[in-house]
């Protein structure tokens, strides 16, 4: 019976690797293959005749070099703004009392619960009235509205965590907030700070809709919308779209599994303690 | 609250204004005149909208179920003791890790019905006698997407009942064992009970996430084949940038707006109870 229940758990845990991995696996080994391979009618599992051709297609002669980094500075962009408010916005939620501060948090809550779709349409008459459609400023501005609400949510639990009598100790030897701010309670939050900025980069280096109608300038244009672009109804180079993906996963999957441990701990954090 | 202020006061300027602006919008013609609710009355009576609708309760609520049940299993399955769970468990978090551009682009290639490795397994495993079109026939393209949007978010809840049952105390397990409850006991009794605010969260995340979510259906099928996952955020892009109906598309989104708010509170307000669960 024992014996039974551990094989049926090695199973189980196999077939979840399978399922999430195997897409993924996927998309590597397609980025390998020469078309013949690719286009086979009995489907071909390893490439046979390797080749780099997709990756010198996408990186030499196409536009995703330069969507790259767009997507470099809209991502960093949008993050560098949102960090400071962020900060500021949660040490006022984490350490102060004030009329209308559950109102306020509740208030940043709503920011998140938005349908982005509703808001698009307005965005897009004002931003084109402000002359920031197909810019960087208007893509980290509208960045700001995915970025900035949940990285006060986070923020804010991860700066309550931290006890208050450590300020208190720094505010009786006469340390003035900001000081504490800067020297006691962001080195002690670095863990939830380290979460904000993996969340923020990547939601905005991810993000698809927004992209797609603020950027349809290729000045601007990010790594999905150029994913998106190889991607067309006939005649789609599936060999260059997977190596573009890889391309643009790469980075970010990267990134979460360094910080895997440090981001799933911040983020739980948030969510089960508000 | 000063501290406060300059966020406050971006997200007021991001969010209050798009939405008062959407409302403006809404309620004029395209050269700006006051109709009433024209829009309204226009959209509203459209059978794409009800279409659309319907698709989005299917596509959401299909999608939020399926995920909840997979990820609170596979939560469960991960805190158990075995080889390499630590490996396992970020491995897990892959599909969840990978842009969603990608997780699209991806499931279209291998859903593609002549050269897809899926339609390729089954004709060669002699399962089906000819390829299937996923993503052509009519009746089999809403459930590939919402498999697609359930394999992309199943980790996340699962990550959250990992969370959530690390906080478990201990001593409710050894108590139980000593009554001789078995895993299945565990399960039903101690941690689904234990998880409940972990799993209010995370199906407040996942309906908003899944209102909001268009990538996987725009990539594959733009709301395709014949309107069969079309769904309302599509609808509203639709309207706006192809159609190029601004006002109508801005009365969709209020009605949209209006309908997610009224589901998100009601929400919070029934099943949300417990104040501490959801906001501080």
């Amino acid at each position: 019976m024992r014996l039974a229940a551990r094989v049926g758990l090695l199973l189980c845990v196999a077939g979840l690797l399978t399922i999430c991995l195997f897409p993924f696996v996927w998309m590597i080994v397609s980025s390998f293959k020469p078309p013949q391979e690719l286009y086979a009618v009995r489907p071909v599992w390893l490439p046979e005749h390797p080749t780099l051709d997709h990756y010198r297609h996408v990186l030499g002669a196409s536009n995703v070099p330069r969507y790259f980094v767009n997507s470099l500075i809209i991502s960093l962009g949008s993050t560098l703004v949102a960090l400071p408010l962020a900060i500021f916005a949660a040490y006022g939620f984490a350490r102060f009392r004030f009329p209308g501060r559950r109102a306020g948090l509740a208030f940043v809550l709503a920011g998140q619960l938005l349908p982005t779709a509703a808001i698009i349409v307005p965005l897009f008459v004002t931003l084109r009235h402000l002359g920031l459609v197909n810019t960087y400023l208007g893509l980290i501005l509208v960045y700001l509205i995915l970025t900035l609400p949940l990285s006060v949510w986070m923020l804010t639990s991860s700066f309550t965590a931290i006890p208050v009598e450590l300020e208190e100790a720094a505010i009786i030897d006469g340390a003035s907030r900001l000081a504490i701010l800067f020297r006691i309670t962001l080195p002690l939050s670095l863990p939830g700070l380290v979460s904000v900025i993996v969340y923020a980069f990547v939601t905005t280096w991810n993000e698809f809709i927004f992209a797609l109608v603020f950027a349809q300038d290729s000045r601007v244009k990010t790594l999905p919308i150029g994913i998106a672009e190889f991607t067309s109804e006939f005649n789609t180079d599936w060999g260059a779209v997977m190596a573009a993906s890889m391309v643009m996963t790469v980075p970010v999957a990267l990134a979460f599994l360094a910080l895997q441990r440090l981001f799933v701990g911040g983020l739980t954090a948030g969510a089960l303690k508000g | 609250m000063l501290f406060a202020l300059p966020a406050l006061a971006v997200i007021a300027l991001l969010v209050v204004y798009p939405i008062v602006y959407t409302a403006w919008l809404s309620v004029t013609d395209a050269a700006g005149a006051f109709v009433g609710l024209e829009n309204f009355k226009t959209m509203a009576t459209s059978s794409v909208t009800s279409t659309a609708a319907i698709n989005t309760v299917y596509y959401v609520g299909a999608s939020i179920t399926s995920q909840l049940v997979l990820g609170t299993a596979v939560g469960i399955m991960l805190n158990r003791r075995f080889r390499a769970r630590g490996i396992v468990r970020s491995l897990t978090l892959i599909p969840w890790v990978v842009p969603g551009i990608v997780a699209a682009t991806t499931w279209y290639w291998m859903l593609h019905s002549e050269f897809g490795i899926v339609n390729g397994m089954l004709t060669g495993a002699g399962l089906v006698a000819q390829p299937i079109g996923w993503l052509t026939n009519g009746r089999l393209v809403m459930p590939a997407m919402i498999a697609i949007n359930t394999w992309k978010l199943f980790p996340f809840v699962a990550v959250m009942v990992l969370a959530g049952l690390q906080t478990v105390p201990e001593e409710l397990y050894e108590s139980a064992r000593i009554d001789g409850a078995s895993f299945w006991d565990e399960v039903r009794y101690i941690m689904l009970p234990q998880l409940r605010p972990v799993l209010v969260t995370a199906v407040l995340l996942l309906t908003i996430w899944g209102l909001n979510a268009v990538t996987v259906i725009y990539v594959i099928t733009r709301g395709g084949p014949a309107n069969r996952t079309l769904i309302t955020p599509i609808q509203i892009l639709r309207q706006a940038f192809e159609a190029l109906e601004v006002n109508q598309a801005a009365a969709l989104s209020t009605m949209y707006f209006a309908v997610s708010l009224i589901v998100v509170a009601l929400y919070v307000r029934f099943v949300a109870t417990r104040d501490d669960e959801v906001v501080s």
